[in-house]
């Protein structure tokens, strides 16, 4: 429901009064963003190293033997073999040769470990950094990302999810959902006028269309009529935004274009780049099929396929405009893979032991933190649970990982369930 | 004074509270514990007319002086969103205004509770609330929707509802297609049925869709538990998961007690390794805890426990726990059966429940006028759980038919407290649901569609259901004071093929037959007005459409074709306008993250725009603002 206390409640029915036109000024949700930043970090603590998030979303739990923590030669290694890289501390596997360039930019978490071994759950798990739990909807990360860093009048989204839903607004609201564009380098469904309508068609149809806000508005008084205005005008902000074009990769140069993959994740990562640039501050890419219960090392090719040129033109991208200490990349999936291969040549879900990718925002590079056993069927040293990951993310951008938020039932809900920053990760500045 | 003290004892009797243990009605935070055994007598059936004066009883004592009562063409417009999740045709907005009959509002209420509609309605309201946004294979979501809505349809008691749903055993369903049978309002009936799978014919019991709600937690039974404490008795009990209650006297030892109850019963996947479409299930009893939850280091915890009910009562000794807790849930001295599903359905209609969030009762969560809540609660247990006859009753009181407005001067000091009273009839935002079957009804799509040949109108519905309830980030319906609605939601309206493709002038179309049909400009902005907002214009509003309509509309400068908004640095060069085509056709395409095929709306042919008459193009206008307003967005 929200921290407005009933003193925020009256101010907001005041300016809603006052906040008649349908491109009103924001000035009741700029307050709100004022009440919200008494959450983040106190006053006296520097500034956030990170900026913005970007999160390649690994759907179906990326088998790491395979691509991050790979023991080639064991019972459990599979195929592949693994490669040197730029930095000392890390091998990955061979089919990420492009990355392995940028390895040096890079901290392995091999110790990743949790309890959620299936896909809902565990997906649940990685965006909100909580397992499922009837009594409340976490918010995920990028909502509170949205809510506490968030700026409410800009005109361009502060969460953005491509080619998947990423998890919802949650207790914090749709308002800090994410704005989920499912085809990447295009303009968003939708914000482009509907055939047969130009500006000046669309400017004159909105006029009656405000006539009849007008009319309704006064008539019943009530805030949430003022609320779907002001949604509305936010689209239509968008809509006119030169911003908004930071989601066309068409105009990007054809060798930047090829560098990133002529995929829909290598358009995602590199639309990411470009709306980090635009001030979005937390957009999460999808790639999926990562579910490889079967055609394990054939399936997993074809996708470092994807995400090696993608990765490593992102790295390289935010590397160049000096981007990248700003900006905190995270890729990983809701679980890792078993070490043992299955009768149909697959893996199945472990989530005991697996691997994330951090990289920029201020985290060491070249950095490996934990390891696997041998046969990387347990973490031998470093674990760390998702909580603690979330807790370095969400510190890295400015976020309290401790700042809480009241359920609907009265319960407070933290941004990390608990979560403590993991010190090794973070470079020394 | 003392006649005073007789009125109210009789009062409470009546009430159906127990005087020792029930306070007076002005310590409403005690009156919050569940009323002991609700005693109302058998032979008095309660109506509207006797629940109006305990309202104003409550209005008189907080110092409200309530709205206006509602007009008939809003009434009837609220009354179809609540009980048929859908809005009124325009004929019946005009034949209920030249109705006379001073009952007119009670028989539309019967006519709606007798409809198809109802069933479908209700159906798929449950569905949201027992198994939501589950995309699992597993979960046959149609099937328990259409389970749900022969129930419904009979008019089946909550009481056997709710039992059914707690003991379900059974196939969940036939296997087939993901979409089919996704639900619909008013699509044809008698929906085909679905194509069996010869791969797995005759494996499993029978088929019974009320399985799959214990489906969707079958590898977690005591979120099941928790769920179904929440939803049919209103006890959040799930906190004692993981620790005894924060604020409330619950334990975990309670929570695993009632976990283990469901945990004596088997799930297996028949069609494992099935590729697409369902993957039926079969729910049988074996009668003993599960191994796999014993081996289980989280759920044995559950498991071991010795099943009992929430206050305590032991069911180890029960043959069939799953049987002994529903008995017990439903049995008629359990103070939260009735109280939960009652304080439910007020909330629906009246926007706020007695309790809320409606599904928190607790003795620290305060009542808003507990002897109504619990004079309702004892008749509805008392003439048989009998879901109709609540709507019937809820639907006919003086607090339900206030107008939206509240009295002037009140706007600004309703404080909090007063707002819990309902005041004023409570704005909220049209459901997904609810949003697109009224969406798809004015603008009469599906008759339009169906014009254009033979369509699978069911996936259609569940393609542009699953396209646009991802844009719908709501999963419970809890007490809301700001408007939860995204950007997409709003660029969907504005820009979108729904409301593109159904206020286009295609040949056949609703707003085709109204601009091209016989009757004055006055009447066509009138006609439009009644298939969306549900009312007649004002006259200021029809002078002003009018005007509109006869204003002179210069076609636009910009290419006919969807075209990106001037935003800054976007020439409107060739390249411009192919770019924003390809973005266009390709934004078709995938609408949402389960969209099955092709956009469904592709197949309407739109005229091209620079071809069309100036005054239809402004009908259509005038027929796109009423759809995008929030008068019609609204339920008020």
């Amino acid at each position: 429901m929200g921290t407005l206390t009933d003193q925020g409640l009256d101010r907001r029915r005041f300016l809603a009064a006052g906040a008649a036109s349908f491109f009103g000024l924001l000035v009741s949700q700029a307050l709100r963003a004022r009440e919200a930043s008494a959450d983040t970090a106190p006053a006296s603590a520097p500034a956030p190293a990170a900026t913005a998030c970007i999160v390649l979303w690994l759907n179906g739990g990326p088998s790491h033997l395979d691509t991050f923590d790979p023991k080639p030669g064991t019972p459990t290694g599979g195929p592949f073999k693994a490669i040197k890289t730029r930095a000392p501390s890390i091998q990955l596997s061979q089919h990420l040769p492009l990355l392995a360039e940028h390895a040096d930019k890079i901290a392995l978490v091999r110790g990743m470990t949790s309890r959620e071994g299936s896909h809902q759950r565990g997906r649940y798990l990685l965006h909100t950094g909580y397992a499922p739990n009837p009594t409340v909807v976490h918010p995920a990360l990028g909502a509170w990302v949205s809510s506490k860093l968030g700026d409410p009048s800009s005109d361009i989204p502060a969460f953005v999810s491509i080619a998947g839903p990423s998890a919802a607004g949650g207790i914090l609201g749709v308002q800090n959902g994410p704005f989920v564009v499912m085809q990447a380098g295009v303009l968003p469904q939708n914000a482009s006028h509907a055939p047969g309508v130009g500006d000046t068609r669309f400017a004159r149809r909105k006029a009656g269309l405000e006539m009849l806000e007008q009319h309704f508005a006064g008539e019943t008084g009530d805030i949430k009529v003022d609320g779907r205005r002001q949604v509305y005008a936010k689209a239509a902000r968008l809509m006119a935004s030169p911003r908004i074009q930071a989601f066309d990769a068409s105009s990007e140069p054809a060798a930047t274009r090829a560098a990133y993959g002529d995929s829909e994740f290598g358009r995602g990562c590199l639309t990411a780049r470009r709306l980090v640039e635009s001030g979005v501050k937390f957009v999460e890419v999808q790639l999926d099929g990562w579910d490889t219960h079967k055609d394990n090392f054939t399936r997993t090719t074809a996708l470092m396929g994807q995400l090696d040129p993608a990765i490593s033109a992102l790295l390289h991208d935010l590397d160049q405009r000096k981007m990248l200490g700003k900006t905190l990349i995270v890729c990983l999936g809701e679980f890792g893979r078993t070490p043992k291969i299955n009768g149909n040549d697959g893996r199945d879900h472990f989530p005991d032991a697996w691997s994330a990718l951090l990289a920029g925002g201020g985290v060491r590079g070249g950095y490996v933190h934990g390891q696997t056993n041998a046969d990387g069927t347990k973490v031998a040293s470093g674990s760390v649970t998702v909580p603690n990951l979330f807790a370095t993310v969400a510190t890295q951008l400015g976020l309290n990982p401790d700042a809480t938020v009241m359920s609907p039932i009265g319960r407070p809900i933290g941004v990390t369930d608990d979560g403590v920053l993991v010190k090794e990760l973070v470079a020394k500045s | 004074m003392r006649a005073l003290v007789v009125a109210v004892a009789s009062f409470m009797v009546a009430a159906g509270c127990q005087s020792s243990s029930q306070p007076t009605a002005r310590t409403s935070v005690e009156a919050a514990t569940p009323v002991a055994a609700p005693a109302a007598p058998a032979t008095v059936a309660l109506t509207p007319a006797q629940v109006d004066p305990m309202i104003r009883a409550a209005w008189a004592k907080g110092g409200i002086v309530p709205a206006a009562p509602v007009d008939d063409a809003r009434f009837l417009r609220r009354v179809y969103l609540d009980v048929v999740g859908t809005i009124p045709p325009p004929e019946v907005v005009t034949s209920f205004a030249a109705d006379l009959r001073s009952d007119k509002r009670a028989r539309i209420v019967d006519t709606l509770l007798a409809s198809p509609a109802y069933a479908e309605h209700w159906a798929t309201y449950w569905t949201d609330a027992l198994i939501g946004q589950v995309q699992e294979p597993v979960v046959d979501k149609g099937a328990f929707r259409r389970w749900l809505a022969g129930r419904f349809a009979a008019n089946a008691p909550w009481n056997q509802i709710a039992t059914e749903l707690l003991t379900a055993e059974g196939v969940s369903g036939e296997g087939g297609p993901r979409y089919a049978g996704g639900g619909s309002v008013g699509s044809d009936a008698g929906a085909a049925p679905m194509v069996d799978d010869p791969a797995a014919a005759g494996a499993g019991g029978a088929v019974n869709g009320a399985v799959n709600w214990f489906v969707k937690y079958k590898d977690a039974p005591q979120d099941l538990a928790g769920s179904a404490s929440r939803i049919l008795l209103g006890v959040q009990i799930q906190c004692a998961q993981c620790h005894d209650h924060k604020t409330e006297k619950w334990k975990q030892e309670d929570f695993r007690g009632f976990a283990s109850c469901f945990m004596r019963t088997r799930t297996e996947v028949l069609d494992k390794d099935k590729m697409m479409g369902m993957k039926r299930v079969d729910v049988v009893d074996i009668g003993r805890p599960l191994p796999r939850f014993l081996k289980n280091p989280e759920l044995a915890v559950f498991t071991q426990a010795p099943p009992h009910a929430l206050d305590g009562t032991d069911l180890s000794r029960a043959p069939d726990p799953r049987r002994a807790l529903a008995a017990w849930i439903t049995a008629p001295n359990n103070p939260w059966f009735s109280q939960a599903i009652v304080n439910r359905m007020w909330g629906h209609f009246l926007g706020r429940g007695f309790i809320n969030p409606v599904d928190d009762i607790r003795p620290s969560n305060p009542v808003s006028a507990p002897e109504v809540l619990a004079r309702i609660a004892g008749d509805f247990q008392a003439q048989g759980y009998d879901l109709k006859r609540l709507v019937r009753l809820i639907a006919g009181t003086e607090v339900y038919q206030l107008s939206s407005s509240p009295r002037a001067g009140a706007l600004a000091a309703a404080a909090a407290e007063q707002d819990k009273l309902w005041p004023r009839f409570r704005l909220e935002p049209l459901g997904p649901e609810e949003l697109l079957n009224a969406l798809m009804d004015a603008t009469g799509l599906e008759a339009t569609l169906r014009a254009t040949g033979k369509v699978d109108l069911d996936r259609i519905r569940y393609v542009l259901f699953t396209a646009y309830s991802y844009l719908f980030d709501v999963d419970e319906e809890f007490d809301q004071t700001d408007f939860e609605g995204t950007i997409s939601q709003a660029l969907a309206l504005l820009n979108g093929r729904l409301v593109g493709g159904g206020t286009s002038d295609v040949p056949g179309s609703a707003i085709d037959r109204i601009v091209a049909g016989a009757g004055t400009d006055a009447d066509k902005i009138e006609a439009l007005y009644l298939r969306t907002v549900s009312r007649r214009p004002t006259p200021e509003e029809r002078d002003y459409f009018v005007r509109y309509v006869n204003e002179p509309h210069p076609a636009d400068v910009d290419p006919p074709a969807g075209s990106a908004p001037a935003a800054g640095g976007a020439a409107g060069g060739p390249l411009a306008r192919l770019r924003a085509l390809k973005a266009q056709a390709q934004g078709g395409k995938k609408a949402g993250p389960n969209l099955v095929g092709p956009d469904p709306l592709g197949r309407l042919e739109l005229r091209d725009a620079r071809t069309v008459d100036p005054r239809r193009r402004a009908f259509e206008d005038v027929f796109w603002a009423l759809l995008n307003s929030s008068e019609f967005a609204f339920n008020h």
